[in-house]
């Protein structure tokens, strides 16, 4: 199992260097990295267990190419869309999950421990040698266990709320518990409510976790655990009291929880800073009215200078919560203005959330522009690295950069700001993975909108899709700077992307697409152009594998149909070739005959380019393709159906206009016989337009089998 | 080389993403059920091991497959970010050419992909010399400087004689203990001792073959405590034992005969007595001296009879060779005065 290497001398002079340094470290040396004799070496410089580790790591950047490293770098497992990376996360979460399932169910399957000699052993403890708490099994309560008082006190430490009030019950309840646990227990209860807290193992479901925005409602569990708890107590200590304020203002409880605080302050029990705070937060469920509201603001904060209680930084972020709770307005505004100078003065910064919360207050969407972003992000700037203090922090990097968006539209703005989240491990305030979308969303959008196009692009490849998958809004917002920047070829390539992202169902998006190629078609290389011909061909398969999914399988919702307009542009793209065997026209006919049989919604918005088509096809050689557009022109009653059907009789039959329209005005059952089939159903459509009704309609066109584009010796009658 | 990966690699920084598409291969199946409706015209052959039906599964592929994400690498970016650890090689995010594996007669080594070959070699990709002169830079605030006159194998020898060797084992495992890390090794040079002639001696004897005479290293081993710690201690105990042991002289060791002589002695030794018999005799004094008397007669006087010490010396300690009969020759020619033997 192990090979043994021959060392060399001089390495081993070396661990014996570092061996004596080691037996140094104990004493208490002068701290110079220089040898002070020239022989014994120099004192060691003191570290971290990790500092090495942390130190390789930081030479680590990142790679745009490279999707994120919980996942398997492989382009099969490299998810693409967002449904893909989360499902993806959250199963190899799963497995982790079921693993320390067994752990804790079959912890007597972990005792044996190998290298200990004599060989194996079987011991009562987990064989983790050092044990690690993280890494051992976890007690299962249950009504049967044998519990002291050191399990509660494990589940309150662990913060295992469910088995906490568990072993609460088997020790007896209220009356059975030492006064100084029972505290401890009211406090664990009051910070969560007596609700088990996501674990803070599982990371990915934290990750991806949607909630959102918590519920401002009371949800404090009236007459449970924790107040049955502070009744039993005697004396109610000043802790409990600041306990069970906390917990009833924290969960929206404001009225009970400011009788209480009255209560306590009638008693003489000091109340803590914290309390304070918390109160602060839930002002606004106590009084109705900005003025109402912001006395009461004051009048709070003077008791607190009353009590001798100093404020600190969560006092400013809760009375800024309040102010921007309480709606907008000019009152409210200067007063929050006010709060923030008056904490400079006694010198506490804003944090984070102060600062989302002054976002929230000044930069309404259709309010009246205000900057305060810049002198934010000044302020931000000169911090070496942000810290989170509190839930609401990571608020702040997607307001900034909505605000940036929608309410400064400004770029500059909005690079500054993601350099400030991407500086040092600033990238952690970024929250979750719904916020994180959203961060980039607004980013994309400014960008796109906004940033010069070559810059655009650049952010676009760093991005996506490794970093963020565009939502169908943000999509649709890069194929217009596409459009307007002019590049075909990353046209082309976005509907790859549409389909990899999971959008190619997409009509709307699709037929966006589909409009920006035309749009920018006529100006691109040749080689782009074929790309792009490609890629609508593509648009019309992928369509067509869709819809015969549908039919295979019970699909609920039904597929949208693309528009008889992006199935004209399709025609259009793919039939600008001169070259009668490009497969390409395989496409044209395809979608051609998709058109005939009304499997795209409503009627092309410019008919005059299939004429186009029709009469291309014809002067190529295929009239299979021409009769199809022609005879579709005329069914569905357009005027360029006429002179569209004489021009391409007239290239079919290489005679001059006036002769075919002559030739068409004789009788129809003289040509019925004499003409080719392809040239026949012109000929047909010219009088479907003509008269608004098929005249040749009873004939059979059986005999036309032969009315595919193989057919090449066409101009002759 | 350099001229191929360019060619490989034409994507320029600005086009970062390839160009191809990710597409859907429906057109495929489509060709193949075509060809499917041909065959079915011809004469059919009985097929029993139903050979035609096993190689007509269709591989379901995947249409959502991104392209190699090595292709939309930029020429100057940092690789140690692409491959920042230790694994096994993928092809995929790799941009070089690589081939590996049996070559069957006229054809290239197989390629990168599917390439059991490649997986099963360690690679190193994961430090290359910029790596690893980063990782140099960054570790570097945790050195502290070299001791100034240290600056050579023999300063390290000279301050520094005694080593320690010991090894640590790294494994996946819930204990990161091993029972062969207790193993402590000591390892000195025997001339870093102070040792007079008799002390070595029995120093040598002690220790056994734990000194090894070609490289003068004494190396002691001890594993038999549990700990390292304890091992180490042991092997510093056993130094110092068996280094006062050496020093002390037990009375015993006084009845040490000629018999008994680890190395030939030629002071105490036969042919000493014959030299100076034979000196004597030149100079026609004609005395009986005693044992002690030869022992300590100053051979220095006769002329040549340093390098005949020496030659006999060697030719019995050295055991017998070409090379020690001729200076054995050589030296008794110088001894006798007589001429330089002629090389025919």
């Amino acid at each position: 199992m192990y090979s043994n290497v021959v060392v060399p001398r001089q390495w081993t002079r070396f661990a014996c260097l570092c061996r004596s340094l080691t037996t140094i470290e104990g004493q208490k040396l002068p701290q110079t990295s220089k040898s002070s004799d020239g022989i014994s070496p120099p004192p060691r410089i003191p570290r971290g267990p990790t500092d090495i580790l942390q130190a390789l790591a930081a030479t680590v950047g990142n790679d745009p190419t490279a999707a994120h490293y919980k996942y398997h770098d492989d382009p099969y497992l490299i998810p693409l869309s967002n449904f893909r990376k989360r499902a993806y996360a959250l199963s190899a979460e799963a497995g982790r999950k079921a693993a320390a399932w067994i752990r804790d169910e079959h912890a007597e399957l972990f005792t044996t421990r190998v290298f200990d000699p004599p060989t194996k052993i079987k011991t009562p403890y987990s064989n983790a040698d050092p044990k690690i708490e993280a890494f051992s099994p976890k007690p299962i309560y249950n009504d049967e266990s044998k519990v002291t008082e050191d399990d509660l006190k494990y589940t309150i430490k662990n913060a295992l709320l469910e088995d906490s009030m568990t072993v609460f019950k088997l020790l007896g309840g209220v009356g059975s518990v030492n006064e100084e646990l029972k505290l401890q227990f009211l406090q664990l209860l009051c910070f969560y409510n007596e609700k088990e807290p996501d674990s803070l193992e599982w990371l990915e479901e934290r990750w991806f976790s949607a909630n959102m925005r918590e519920r401002q409602a009371a949800t404090w569990r009236l007459g449970g655990l924790a107040d049955q708890i502070f009744e039993s107590m005697d004396p109610k200590t000043p802790e409990a009291y600041c306990a069970m304020i906390q917990g009833m203002a924290k969960y929206y409880q404001a009225e009970r929880a400011h009788n209480m605080a009255q209560e306590a302050i009638s008693k003489g029990i000091p109340l803590s800073t914290s309390v304070y705070n918390a109160l602060i937060g839930c002002i606004g469920f106590l009084k109705e009215g900005t003025a109402l509201r912001i006395e009461a603001l004051k009048s709070l904060l003077g008791q607190m200078n009353d009590q001798g209680m100093s404020p600190n930084n969560e006092t400013l972020s809760a009375c800024l919560r309040s102010l921007s709770a309480w709606g907008g307005g000019k009152v409210l505004q200067q007063m929050a203005l006010q709060v923030v100078a008056e904490f400079k003065q006694i010198g506490i910064q804003p944090g984070l959330a102060a600062y989302y919360y002054l976002l929230c207050l000044f930069c309404k969407e259709r309010g009246p522009r205000f900057d305060i972003l810049s002198t934010i992000i000044t302020e931000l700037e000169k911090q070496e690295s942000l810290d989170a203090k509190e839930p609401a922090d990571t608020n702040f990097f997607i307001t900034a950069m909505g605000v940036c968006s929608d309410h400064l539209q400004d770029i500059n703005m909005a690079e500054r700001l993601h350099a400030i989240l991407m500086k040092g491990d600033n990238y952690k305030l970024v929250g979750d993975a719904y916020k994180e979308s959203i961060y980039y969303r607004h980013y994309v959008t400014v960008a796109c909108r906004h940033a010069p196009f070559e810059k655009t692009l650049e952010l676009l490849d760093t991005l996506i899709p490794n970093v963020y998958v565009p939502e169908p809004t943000v999509m649709e917002e890069i194929i217009k700077t596409l459009e307007v920047g002019g590049a075909g070829d990353r046209l082309a390539q976005t509907w790859s992307q549409l389909v990899v992202f999971g959008h190619g169902k997409r009509v709307k998006l699709v037929e966006r697409l589909l409009e920006a190629m035309i749009n920018t078609y006529s100006g691109q290389e040749p080689e782009v152009q074929s790309k792009i011909r490609a890629a609508a061909a593509d648009m019309l398969n992928f369509g067509q594998a869709v819809s015969e999914e549908q039919e295979t399988k019970d699909v609920r919702t039904p597929v949208q149909k693309l528009s008889a307009t992006a199935v004209c542009s399709i025609i259009e793209l793919c039939s600008d070739t001169t070259d009668k065997a490009d497969p390409n026209w395989k496409s044209v006919d395809e979608a051609l005959r998709r058109l005939r049989r009304e499997e795209a919604a409503g009627v092309p918005a410019r008919p005059q380019a299939l004429a186009d088509v029709a009469q291309k096809a014809a002067t190529i050689g295929l009239p299979g393709i021409a009769a199809t557009a022609v005879t579709y022109l005329a069914e569905c009653g357009f005027e360029e159906a006429m002179s569209a059907s004489v021009q391409v009789l007239g290239t079919m039959l290489n005679r001059p206009v006036q002769e075919v329209e002559t030739l068409l005005t004789e009788q129809h059952s003289s040509l019925a016989g004499s003409l080719h089939p392809a040239a026949q159903a012109v000929a047909e459509a010219y009088n479907i337009a003509k008269t608004g009704g098929p005249v040749l309609q009873d004939r059979e066109r059986s005999s036309s089998s032969s009315d595919s584009d193989s057919e090449s010796s066409s101009d002759d009658e | 080389m350099s001229l191929f990966m360019r060619n490989y690699k034409p994507n320029s920084l600005a086009t970062v993403y390839n160009v191809k598409l990710w597409r859907l291969n429906s057109t495929t199946a489509d060709s193949v059920m075509k060809k499917d409706d041909n065959e079915e015209e011809e004469f059919r052959v009985l097929d029993i091991l139903k050979k035609k039906d096993r190689m007509q599964r269709r591989v379901v592929r995947r249409a959502d497959i991104q392209p190699d994400r090595a292709d939309r690498m930029a020429l100057d970016q940092k690789w140690g970010n692409v491959w920042p650890g230790p694994k096994t090689f993928h092809p995929s995010s790799v941009p070089l050419p690589l081939r590996q594996g049996y070559v069957s007669k006229g054809q290239a080594p197989p390629g990168k992909k599917a390439n059991a070959e490649l997986m099963k070699i360690p690679n190193f990709l994961h430090l290359t010399p910029p790596v690893i002169k980063s990782q140099c830079e960054a570790l570097k605030q945790f050195c502290t400087e070299w001791p100034s006159l240290l600056n050579s194998e023999e300063a390290i020898e000279k301050h520094y004689p005694v080593e320690i060797i010991t090894s640590d084992y790294c494994h996946a495992s819930p204990s990161i203990r091993n029972p062969l890390a207790r193993v402590v090794t000591l390892r000195f040079k025997l001339s870093t001792l102070k040792l007079d002639k008799h002390s070595r001696d029995k120093f040598i004897r002690l220790v056994g073959e734990r000194y090894d005479k070609e490289t003068d290293l004494v190396t002691i081993t001890a594993d038999r405590c549990p700990v390292r710690v304890q091992n180490l201690d042991y092997v510093n105990y056993l130094l110092t034992a068996c280094y006062h042991e050496a020093w002390n002289v037990e009375e015993w060791e006084k009845e040490k005969t000629e018999e008994d002589m680890e190395y030939y002695e030629w002071n105490n030794n036969a042919s000493k007595k014959s030299l100076v018999n034979w000196f004597m005799r030149t100079k026609n004094e004609f005395k009986e001296l005693s044992e002690d008397e030869y022992r300590s007669f100053d051979v220095s006087v006769i002329p040549n009879a340093e390098g005949y010490k020496d030659a006999v010396s060697s030719l019995m300690n050295d055991g017998e060779s070409d090379e020690t009969v001729r200076k054995y020759g050589d030296s008794v020619r110088k001894l006798l005065g007589l001429p330089e033997k002629k090389v025919v």
